[in-house]
């Protein structure tokens, strides 16, 4: 199938789509209740959008598309309250996180439908074990190359997200010593990792994907598991390294981030990404899932190196005048506060791991921080 | 004399023999023809039982019937931590449902037993009984298949909730059986009423107490499932002793002890090994407490009420499917999965011995529907969960 024309969309747009966390009252154990709970959001008016993902116990949210932070976190809070709403009614608690603290994989439920049950069989227990929760940001760009152009000036920034969302420090029953150990899963698939680096959307296009698709590996854009990867049907970027957090707030206050992130880039004042960029990606992603905030970054430029705090504050300090022009001067607020003394979701949830002395209490938590500041 | 030993030995060579055969035939049945186990323990303790010429005396009074209750308890624990009082009242119609099967039950098979021309009483009796959904058998099945999912959830909140009424009305009815045959008013009262109430504040001081030992010892995470057991035990012991209901009290200690938020890990569902075991040794004495001759006798009333009360179970909870949120086959599946009843009815009437209320003779009907159901019921349960798509795939989907 070929790739089909890049659409444009209006420039710094942006959408949020969340996997969320169905797990039960009894013991917080994940739930296989997505089918149940879309059934009854069915018979509702529902404000956004809301899909099956490859499990049973999770679930998909995603918002219309949106210009202002204020305007993305309303429609966020109202899909919020609709969903703790409905799973009351059925006694399902819905959480955020990028991990589920002690599910065990090989119990999971693969929802039945035909590219589930297909992807099922061609990744085994990768799959099943694929049941980690992401935060997916869309930014609406105005043609194919400029989005092309984003998607790899954004490399030296893709751990900031990575740190400021991390919310995966337990798998499997155990503290991993990672904040985001939702990533490791996700590389263990073939095809994840970095886009190649093609500036021209006809190069990508022809001799890019179509190359790949005449290899047999690759059917379309789905197939590529990539931290940010075009998404042309949509006419945007899309970055996929962040944890779900656990608070839709701070979901709708990392848009706002990479939204601002992009107004920058777009004036084109820093130097353009090249192939050597890439040589430090890896590690300080790596740096990023391990350490979160506390990671150590190398600048692909300078090769200097700097902890992943200090260079957070010091691009929302930069990125200021932006802020101030998107209107979202809250939620650089917000993200200020994170890093410079609350912490990330990684740490919130270690924290009520030592206060409780259980990975049930750690879920405990999560559901509760989801309801909490719902407006019924 | 030597004749008399070995006749001895043997006898105390007969419950763990038979709980060994019903273990294996329990294994093959559910290998072979994927079989519920329980429905094989069944199966295994009605065949070895004395009065179908097997070598297994009826257990009843005997300390085997003690360790039936503590299997019982703890699953009546275990069914009461999984209950979410909250959410009976974020959705109502959940709780309507419970009481509508149930009342609608009561009152079903009370009408077809009178027009089997049973008697009064026996006729309450039967149908106070059909009421419940036996919690072990609902409880062991989805455990097997570790099902998830809005059947799964109901069955265990409807289980509890028509348990709880079922008992009510049945001490209710034996304590106007005691009046009418004793003509001790205060007696009744304190069978029907203040056991009751003791019962549930027992198990609930249990339910306080024993998570805020746990929290003082600290490491719950490690202590907590030896030391639910052990408290279950003792708990059905003393209740048991002074005469007041282990079934409600096991029930109000699982409940007050998730109300007071002790977390019980997944691995210690069904309590483990220690379940386990104690589940064959359930389902056989259950079986093994029946006679042919009683199953015999009331075999057409009770396939009638065995029917009549799939029908009413199953009507009830699908016309209040959609209102309480879920589809109308999600609904009639949860009526279909409420089947079972033979554990309830037999541990009960095994803990109310004192009041020489021989209901499996007396009752007709009762101990065919005890014998059909110990088979069948946690059969229908499994195609429930199954066809509503709750269980994991490789589960013969």
């Amino acid at each position: 199938m070929p790739l089909g024309a890049f659409k444009t969309s209006a420039s710094l747009s942006m959408g949020v789509e969340l996997e969320l966390q169905l797990v039960n009252w009894t013991d917080f154990d994940l739930s296989g209740s997505a089918s149940d709970l879309l059934h009854l959001l069915g018979h509702n008016t529902f404000p956004g959008d809301v899909k099956p993902e490859i499990t049973e116990s999770m679930l998909e949210i995603s918002t219309a598309v949106h210009h202002r932070h204020a305007e993305l976190l309303a429609q966020l809070r109202d899909i919020r309250d609709a969903l703790v709403r409905n799973g009351d009614r059925l006694n399902i608690a819905v959480c955020g996180g990028g991990t589920h603290p002690f599910q065990r994989w090989s119990e999971r439920r693969i929802f039945p439908n035909p590219r589930f049950n297909q992807l099922s069989t061609l990744y085994g227990y990768l799959a099943k074990q694929f049941t980690v929760f992401g935060q997916h940001i869309h930014i609406g760009c105005t043609s194919a190359n400029q989005a092309l152009y984003l998607l790899h000036s954004l490399n030296r920034y893709v751990p900031h997200f990575i740190a400021l969302s991390a919310s995966s420090p337990f798998f499997q029953g155990v503290d991993t010593q990672f904040d985001s150990a939702r990533l490791n899963s996700v590389f263990a698939f073939p095809l994840s990792g970095r886009a190649p680096l093609l500036f021209d959307w006809q190069e990508f296009e022809h001799h890019y994907f179509a190359k790949m698709e005449t290899t047999g590996v690759v059917k379309s854009m789905k197939d590529f598991y990539w931290d940010i990867r075009p998404k042309p049907e949509y006419g945007t970027i899309e970055l996929r390294v962040c944890d779900t957090p656990l608070t839709v707030d701070r979901a709708a206050a990392l848009a706002a981030y990479l939204q601002a992130l992009c107004r920058m880039l777009l004036q084109r004042d820093e130097a353009p990404p090249v192939e050597d960029d890439y040589l430090v990606y890896n590690y300080n992603r790596f740096q990023a899932c391990r350490f979160g905030l506390d990671g150590v970054l190398v600048h692909p430029k300078n090769h200097a190196s700097r902890l992943l705090r200090e260079d957070i504050l010091a691009t929302l300090g930069k990125l200021e005048p932006h802020a101030a022009a998107l209107d979202s001067v809250t939620a650089f607020e917000q993200l200020r506060h994170e890093v410079s003394s609350e912490g990330n979701h990684a740490s919130f949830l270690r924290q009520h791991f030592a206060h409780a002395g259980s990975v049930q209490g750690v879920v405990d938590a999560a559901v509760t921080l989801f309801r909490r500041g719902r407006s019924r | 004399m030597i004749q008399e030993t070995l006749l001895d030995v043997l006898a105390s060579i007969a419950w763990p023999a038979a709980i060994a055969i019903a273990w294996t035939v329990g294994e093959l049945a559910y290998r072979l023809l994927s079989l519920p186990r329980i429905s094989s323990y069944g199966i295994a303790g009605f065949v070895m039982a004395s009065s179908q010429g097997g070598f297994l005396d009826n257990p009843s009074g005997t300390p085997i019937a003690l360790l039936a209750h503590f299997a019982f308890g703890l699953i009546l624990f275990e069914l009461g931590y999984r209950i979410n009082l909250r959410w009976l009242r974020i959705n109502p119609w959940l709780a309507i449902t419970g009481v509508a099967e149930a009342s609608g039950c009561f009152a079903a098979v009370f009408m077809l037993a009178q027009a089997f021309a049973s008697p009064m009483v026996p006729s309450l009796l039967l149908a106070a009984l059909a009421m419940a959904t036996s919690p072990a058998a609902v409880l062991r099945v989805a455990n097997e298949l570790q099902s998830s999912g809005q059947v799964t959830e109901r069955l265990f909140h409807l289980t509890a909730c028509n348990c709880v009424l079922s008992l009510f009305v049945f001490k209710a009815i034996v304590g106007y059986w005691v009046l009418a045959s004793a003509g001790s008013a205060s007696e009744a009262a304190w069978n029907s009423l203040v056991v009751i109430g003791v019962s549930v504040s027992i198990g609930a001081a249990f339910g306080v107490a024993v998570p805020a030992l746990l929290r003082q010892l600290g490491n719950i995470d490690r202590n907590a499932t030896v030391a639910f057991a052990a408290a279950t035990l003792l708990l059905t012991a003393v209740t048991h002793a002074f005469k007041f209901s282990p079934l409600l009290a096991a029930l109000a200690f699982g409940l007050v002890a998730r109300h007071r938020r002790a977390i019980l890990s997944q691995a210690q569902r069904n309590f483990g090994t220690l379940g386990d075991l104690l589940t064959v040794l359930l389902f056989v004495f259950v079986a093994a407490s029946l006679d042919w001759q009683q199953v015999r006798s009331g075999l057409a009333l009770a396939l009638a009420v065995i029917t009549l009360r799939l029908v009413v179970k199953m009507a009830t909870t699908t016309v209040f499917a959609r209102p309480s949120g879920v589809s109308w086959r999600k609904g009639a599946l949860t009526g279909l999965a409420m089947m079972p009843m033979s554990g309830l009815v037999i541990v009960l009437l095994e803990q109310t011995r004192h009041l020489k209320l021989y209901a499996l003779d007396q009752v007709a009907g009762l101990a065919a529907i005890v014998l059909l159901l110990e088979v069948i019921g946690p059969v229908l349960t499994r195609r429930a969960l199954v066809w509503a798509g709750e269980t994991r795939q490789q589960e013969g989907r």
